[in-house]
């Protein structure tokens, strides 16, 4: 009983889980212990990838791709504040 | 005639009056009530918020916060964030029966939703409580106040969420009871608890 | 002639019965609900101003600078601390007129009744304590610095860590309006109520931090809470106002 709708929220599903699992190999090394060191290029992914996580559960779960502008721009703009905060904090 | 097919084609919200937006999608359409944006959106900022001061705070001791962030056991997080994600998957699900009528799909899917929401507050208990025992507590430094703090704060949600799904199944039982828009906004507090997650995971699980 | 007169004077009546209309409710109402935001404006001027009490000053400071604060504030806390132990009854009005609103709800009185409750045990630690504990902390010129010390800290910890009952308080006012058919209250002013309850929950660390956003005066402990609270409040007031509006004059009294 795979609808349309039904098949891309589990398509939304898959990516949003495989991204998580990329963000785990990128994590301070996925074994307990091991050291952590400061790197932009990884802290960049992860910011771009939850930028993606997050806009990809509003879009699809939270159903903003069928809703009005305002809305759609409004969930925009919080993500890009968030992120764009998050960046520059962490490269100042 | 334009106005009647307006009228037909959209459903409660006030912004989609243009006639563009009529050629996009046929049915523009804010889930559930419009209270429980007032709730999610005003969550969003606040939380927002949070992040930020996090960041600042980070800033100012970047080596502790990542010595800290050692500690942290990231395969739970990535469970978590699994049990989180299918949850909100089932949820989206569950909106999407309900819809279509079938109320005894919404329902089981809801029941997993929640289930998926119970396993997560489990794992974050253990998690706690392995924190604890390795002599990590909410004292320890400024990274563990905000790791329990932020962790913490978003365990309420995720019980309120419990507590709200628990509503829409008691709705959905009942065919007198039964209104799309309470399934909607029951899914759409759900999926926030989802995204703040996204968030809190990837500032103190991940990024470095 | 009649006819003129009446025509000329019906539609100003009309617009004067509307206007008249608009302001209905009953008068015993309007005057306890004006104290509100009289008791609020006068807790304002009293917390901000006179006792210096908001913002808090800083928890990581020394037994001397604590004794510095004591002096160098002493004449406004009196005259603050000293109007607000008068007029604290404000406080149980405010809670009465929510509750005498919460009680038109179709819940029932059983939620306002918990509003009720927690709010007023809440008004102690909340409110009072850190009036009485500045109060005594200024009253003997000489006193010994480690006891104004202890002042200093039971008086502020009690002010920003008092949680739980106006959780409680603000956990029922929320599960009413949502519940309730009369549409006494808009029904997103519940969920500004589970903010309040989010921010009491991140006021909790401030028994163990010492500086930082979760001290007593930290960012988020104390300054997003006072920010969301002030929203909270105003929001209340707005409401309670239109609450009174639209009472019909020849509502039942409340049992």
């Amino acid at each position: 009983m795979t609808t349309t709708a039904a098949r891309t929220t589990t398509y939304a599903w898959i990516l949003l889980s495989a991204i998580t699992i990329v963000s785990w190999w990128l994590a301070p090394g996925h074994a307990r212990g091991a050291a952590a060191v400061a790197s932009v290029p990884i802290t960049l992914a992860v910011i771009l990838l939850a930028f993606i996580k997050g806009r990809l559960i509003i879009r699809y779960f939270m159903e903003v791709r069928t809703a009005p502008r305002w809305l759609k721009l409004f969930t925009d703009a919080w993500l890009t504040v968030l992120w764009a905060g998050v960046l520059a904090i962490y490269l100042y | 005639m334009t106005h009647a097919e307006q009228a037909t084609s959209e459903s409660g919200s006030p912004a989609a009056s243009s006639g563009s937006e009529i050629e996009q999608h046929p049915a523009v359409h804010v889930p559930g009530d419009g209270h429980m944006w007032v709730m999610v959106l005003g969550d969003l900022i606040i939380f927002g918020a949070y992040f930020i001061i996090f960041m600042v705070y980070r800033a100012m001791e970047p080596q502790e916060f990542l010595r800290s962030q050692e500690h942290l056991n990231i395969n739970i997080g990535v469970l978590n964030t699994l049990v989180l994600l299918a949850s909100s998957r089932f949820v989206a699900r569950s909106v999407q029966a309900a819809r279509g009528g079938d109320h005894a799909l919404a329902l089981r899917l809801t029941y997993l939703g929640g289930l998926c929401g119970v396993a997560f507050i489990v794992i974050k208990a253990y998690e706690w409580s392995t924190k604890i025992a390795q002599g990590y507590t909410i004292s320890s430094n400024d990274f563990f106040m905000f790791y329990y703090m932020l962790t913490g704060v978003h365990l309420f949600h995720v019980s309120l969420g419990l507590l709200i799904l628990g509503i829409t199944a008691r709705e959905l039982r009942n065919p007198r009871r039964r209104r799309i828009s309470m399934v909607e906004s029951g899914a759409t507090y759900w999926h926030m608890v989802d995204l703040l997650w996204i968030v809190i995971f990837a500032l103190l699980y991940v990024m470095r | 002639m009649s006819n003129t007169i009446s025509t000329h004077t019906s539609p100003s009546a009309s617009t004067a019965d509307t206007r008249r209309a608009k302001r209905a409710g009953k008068r015993d109402v309007w005057l306890v609900f004006w104290i509100v935001p009289a008791f609020y404006t006068a807790f304002g001027v009293i917390f901000f101003a006179l006792a210096r009490v908001m913002p808090p000053p800083r928890p990581d400071v020394t037994t001397d600078q604590m004794v510095h604060f004591f002096h160098a504030h002493g004449l406004t806390i009196k005259i603050g601390f000293g109007v607000l132990v008068l007029i604290l009854g404000g406080a149980g009005v405010a809670n009465g007129i929510v509750v005498y609103h919460m009680k038109r709800m179709t819940v029932g009185s059983v939620l306002a009744y918990a509003y009720l409750g927690s709010m007023s045990i809440g008004a102690l630690p909340g409110c009072l304590l850190v009036a009485i504990c500045f109060l005594t902390a200024v009253y003997r010129p000489g006193r010994d610095p480690q006891l104004l010390a202890l002042l200093y800290d039971l008086g502020l910890l009690s002010y920003v860590g008092s949680l739980g009952c106006f959780s409680t308080a603000y956990f029922a006012f929320a599960v009413a309006i949502l519940y309730d058919r009369n549409q006494i209250f808009p029904k997103w002013l519940a969920y500004v109520s589970v903010w309040q309850i989010v921010t009491e929950i991140l006021a909790v660390p401030v028994f163990v931090s010492k500086a930082g956003p979760f001290a007593w005066n930290g960012s988020i402990s104390f300054w997003m809470g006072t920010v969301i609270f002030g929203f909270w409040l105003s929001c209340v007031i707005v409401f309670l106002m239109k609450a009174n509006e639209r009472q019909p004059v020849d509502e039942a009294p409340l049992d």
